[in-house]
């Protein structure tokens, strides 16, 4: 894998990670701009750099996603969950996308056809939300929606079907009879194709099962002196049998370029030729028509085979004989498609099918038609044509209002396009199918001017003007279109450029570049570097540290071995400057490593907000303190139990939003995540205002579960008894779910704070909520000791663990049982000897009377140490015990003291647990 | 080189590259006259297709192809918008 593609991915994340948080971060904020830029930013950003790789999948879909968030950006468009919920679902996609790459260095092309639904799905969303209203919304979900047989079909035949030869036609007829679907392609390159390396027309001369293409110019060809070869001015149209997945793979890299639609079988039989008929067909078409309703099929067979023998085959009319045959010949008992037909030879127009597709669909989709269903259907088709003339009338009234709106900016072009395929529906809806090459002039002539007056016209002359189908019951309705037209339209009108499937927005190409300058300007300053490289820097300074703690006895040498003074004080003044320097690297280090707890924070709204909504419940998720500082180590630690924790709270913690309310609870539970620094430890607090932990509960289950013996469930405090749920093994869940219950969870919390050094604590009170409290050193690197001696040995004791020191007189020592214990500030506090401890078989050393106490903290409880001296506390290195040694708890490691001696420090936890 | 250019006549052979449609168009465009033969040819970059396309000249002789020959007469007779 090439370093580019590395780091790609390793920023590809960032980036993701960045656009998940922004958008949750919107979902409290839905109209902050500057999120909102900055989400934009991101996006856009990201897709740029997706662009340097051969990842179409990938780019198609943060194209998509940029293009959505520019809408939201612009107030085109209103931030709603809908959006927020696709985009993180694209960008989870886009992740997955990351990892293929990472692991197989590129992406299979299964992946393309997901990589379509999302970018259609984020594409839906820019025309959809602003009118959820509206019934084109249905239309919408009729095309988009590719699973049912019917819904496959497309509702209008394809333009340019007519230029097919019959024979393709009839061959493709007889396939798509045959079940096999046949699709329509329209592929539209983009201009700059060529400079991508493209070839438009090899790649559709290699399209698999291809039956017929053919290439048009999209305008008329400029004078050949002012033309461009290098843009594409081409367009394709393929009538092809492969799948539909063949195809998406074939041209799965300029998948947004082309459409692909399947043609209903009846859409191919269109009768061409030379329309010259005369007297002898109308009587043919009684004679025929009078067959169909006796349905003496074979004597209608006979009737047209002897015509078609009689007629030259350039004949418009031979064509249609020739299509009767063969609708004949596959579906005998389709009698609307035969009626069609022969009506067709009367009035020398093709058949609408679309007027009986509906019932065409019922009879031939399911090879045994039932003839209540064919009923009902024809009812349905009744009505239809009943309100018919109404829904046109309003359409159209529409359309023109459409067409009225200002067009400012380059994607309003599209709305020509939607118009366009609107109106020439109403055409072939109202039989009007001469009109349709008009149509397709004037719409051609807007969108190559950008201007809608060509189409506005022709929309004019043709409805309003009363040419046309004023002579049929629509004229009368026209005449107050005026008056009532824009009192009526004004909901409805952007709503229909949904009837548009895919008007690909020309993005403002020129415009990038300008961005992208843009965004240069706010890049961080700041470096990317394997932490195993400041690991490193970090054990080197530690060295420095300790080695520049021998100067000192150098200098003490110096006076006492060799009696140099003077050089012994000039040691000590190069000492306090080695000293300070370290000091300083040893904070820049730690500085470096230092990251804020927001790294593990901020994958807790996406968290909890997808575990809420799975369990249906309603929880605001509050955090503070993000900007808490920690060592690296100890904020990747925190991931884990952290994670823990907030899903027990939100599986076990919080109620259901009714039982919330009976309690007298607000509905919404409110989780908070607090971080916050005390003296050298980081804390953090969970709290929920959930049910709380009963501590009969825990106590029943730990007794079932053998973890408390019947004499100490009787004299266990509630507060122990809360404490019990850090056991391993423990559970309250009867069901085991795939978010918790399996028993493992809150043992191995508490498993991954000890290790670094950190303790839990949970308080809990039924019916009130729960708060889990983790402390945690700030850093690992460096631990403060206190050094003390015992029988002449030198040990350290971590500060951490270290309440005070104090020297008490022997008098005030009481002896309980075997046990010794003192008050201390009106406590008592219980006494072990070090000694003891570590089985030194010697008494502790008395100093006027007086024993030194090292009292430190175990749990919530103080103990006191009894040592024989204390010394100073220093800062050390702390090794952990290795080989052979790392099997005694007592010790917590080993460090290297500045006169060259290996200090043990103990585990005072560990050593005071030891029977 | 894909494209020959004889006095009044193209000559196309096997497959021609993007990079000749500029040579092609600027061929086209100072002599008006020009014949294309096309027997030769086996696939024609879209480039140098639409400058065909948008020329209209007269072709002496169709590919030898028969599937590239149709796509060619298709695209190059229908040659209305």
């Amino acid at each position: 894998m090439s370093p580019l593609l590395q780091q790609f991915l390793s920023e590809a994340r960032d980036f993701l990670e960045g656009i998940g948080q922004k958008l949750m971060q919107l979902e409290n904020a839905p109209t902050d701009v500057g999120l909102m830029t900055e989400l934009f930013r991101f996006m856009h950003t990201l897709k740029g750099i997706s662009g340097l790789f051969d990842f179409p999948e990938m780019t198609r879909v943060l194209h998509a996603g940029e293009d959505l968030l520019d809408a939201v950006r612009n107030d085109r468009i209103q931030y709603s969950q809908t959006l927020a919920d696709r985009l993180l679902n694209a960008m989870d996609f886009v992740g997955m996308l990351c990892d293929e790459v990472e692991a197989t260095g590129n992406i299979g092309a299964t992946y393309a056809s997901d990589s379509v639904r999302l970018t259609e799905s984020l594409r839906d969303l820019m025309y959809s939300v602003v009118n959820e209203n509206t019934a084109s919304q249905h239309y919408l979900h009729l095309e988009s929606k590719t699973t049912g047989m019917a819904a496959q079909l497309l509702p209008t035949p394809p333009i340019g079907l007519k230029h097919v030869p019959e024979l393709v036609r009839m061959k493709a007829y007889q396939q798509t009879k045959a079940g096999q679907p046949v699709y329509w392609l329209r592929y539209t390159p983009i201009e700059e194709c060529f400079f991508q390396g493209e070839d438009p027309f090899f790649q559709v001369r290699q399209t698999p099962e291809l039956l017929w293409g053919n290439i048009i110019a999209r305008e008329s060809w400029p004078r050949l002196a002012n033309m461009d070869a290098y843009r594409c001015q081409l367009n394709f149209r393929l009538l092809t049998g492969a799948s539909k997945a063949t195809l998406e793979d074939h041209f799965r890299f300029i998948l947004e370029q082309i459409i692909i639609e399947p043609v209903a079988h009846l859409f191919f039989i269109i009768p061409t030729g030379d329309p010259c008929g005369g007297p002898v067909y109308e009587d043919f078409v009684g004679v025929a028509l009078g067959f169909l309703a006796t349905n003496n099929l074979t004597e209608l067979t006979q009737a047209a085979k002897t015509m078609l023998e009689l007629s030259c085959p350039d004949l418009w009319l031979s064509s249609a004989l020739r299509w009767l045959l063969l609708v004949l010949e596959n579906e005998s008992d389709n009698h609307a498609a035969l009626t069609a037909i022969v009506e067709s030879l009367r009035s020398l127009n093709p058949p609408n099918w679309l007027d009986i597709q509906a019932q065409c669909l019922s009879s031939t989709s399911s090879s045994q038609p039932e003839p209540v269903h064919g009923l009902v259907e024809n009812n349905l088709s009744n009505v239809q044509s009943a309100e018919h003339a109404e829904a046109i009338k309003s359409l159209l009234t529409t359309q023109r209002d459409i067409l009225l709106l200002p067009i400012t900016e380059p994607w309003q072009i599209g709305r020509m396009k939607a118009v366009s395929n609107v109106l020439s529906g109403c055409l072939r809806a109202t039989g009007e199918l001469e009109q349709l090459s008009n149509l397709a002039l004037a719409s051609e002539q807007s969108i190559a001017q950008g201007i809608a007056t060509p189409l506005f016209d022709w929309l004019e002359q043709t409805f309003f003007l009363g040419t046309s189908i004023a002579s049929n019951d629509l004229g009368q309705t026209s005449g107050d279109h005026d008056s009532s037209a824009t009192s009526k339209a004004p909901s409805i009108p952007e709503g229909l450029v949904n009837t548009e499937p895919r008007p690909i927005p020309e993005v403002d190409n020129e415009l990038k570049f300008g961005r992208r300058a843009e965004d240069s300007a706010t890049d961080p300053k700041s470096l990317k570097v394997d932490q195993a490289k400041i690991d490193r820097l970090m054990s080197l300074i530690g060295e420095m540290v300790v080695s520049k703690n021998a100067l000192p006895y150098l200098a003490v040498r110096a006076e006492t071995v060799y009696g140099v003074r003077d050089l012994s004080r000039e040691i000590k003044a190069q000492y306090d400057v080695i000293n300070r320097i370290a000091e300083e690297m040893q904070d820049a280090i730690m500085q470096v490593r230092m990251m804020p707890v927001s790294f593990v924070f901020q994958r807790f709204p996406r968290l909890v907000r997808d575990i809420s909504r799975k369990l249906d419940k309603d929880v605001n998720l509050v955090l503070e303190g993000e900007h808490t500082e920690a060592d690296k180590n100890i904020i990747d630690s925190l991931g884990d139990p952290l994670i823990h924790i907030v899903r027990n709270s939100l599986d076990h913690g919080f109620e259901l939003p009714d039982v919330r309310r009976a309690s007298g609870k607000p509905t919404a539970g409110t989780l908070t995540i607090r971080a916050k620094q005390e003296s050298d430890r980081v804390i953090i607090e969970i709290i929920d205002d959930g049910k709380g932990i009963d501590p009969e509960v825990v106590k029943r289950k730990a007794y079932e579960k053998g973890i408390l013996d019947e004499a100490s469930l009787e004299k266990i405090s509630d507060e122990d008894a809360v404490n019990l749920i850090f056991v391993a093994g423990f559970s309250t869940v009867e069901v085991i779910s795939d978010l918790s219950g399996r028993g493992v969870g809150m043992d191995v919390v508490r498993t991954a704070v000890e290790k670094v050094n950190g303790s839990i604590a949970l308080e809990s009170e039924k019916g009130k909520g729960t708060h889990i409290r983790l402390s945690l050193p700030l850093s690992m690197a460096v631990t403060n000791v206190i050094i003390i001696e015992s029988n002449d040995q030198v040990l350290g004791v971590p500060m951490d663990s270290v309440v005070e020191t104090v020297r008490i007189p022997r008098a005030q020592i009481r002896t309980i049982k075997h046990s010794f214990a003192t008050v201390l500030r009106g406590c008592i506090v219980p006494l072990k000897s070090i000694n003891a401890l570590l089985s030194i078989d010697a008494q502790p050393q008395v100093n006027d009377d007086e024993l030194a106490i090292l009292v430190v903290r175990m749990g919530d409880e103080s103990v006191g140490l009894i040592v024989d001296n204390f010394r100073e506390t220093i800062e050390i290195i702390l090794k952990p015990m290795t080989g052979v040694l790392a099997n005694i708890p007592a010790y917590a490691g080993s460090a290297l003291m500045g006169d060259g001696s290996v200090l043990l420090v103990l585990n005072v936890k560990e050593l005071l647990q030891c029977p | 080189m894909p494209i020959e250019f004889k006095k009044n006549l193209v000559v196309f052979k096997g497959v021609v590259p993007v990079e000749d449609a500029e040579v092609l168009l600027e061929c086209l465009q100072t002599n008006s006259a020009v014949k294309v033969d096309l027997s030769d040819c086996t696939h024609l970059h879209c480039a140098n297709l639409q400058v065909l396309m948008a020329a209209k000249p007269n072709v002496t002789a169709w590919p030898g192809d028969k599937e590239f020959c149709t796509w060619l007469k298709s695209a190059l007779a229908i040659n209305a918008v």
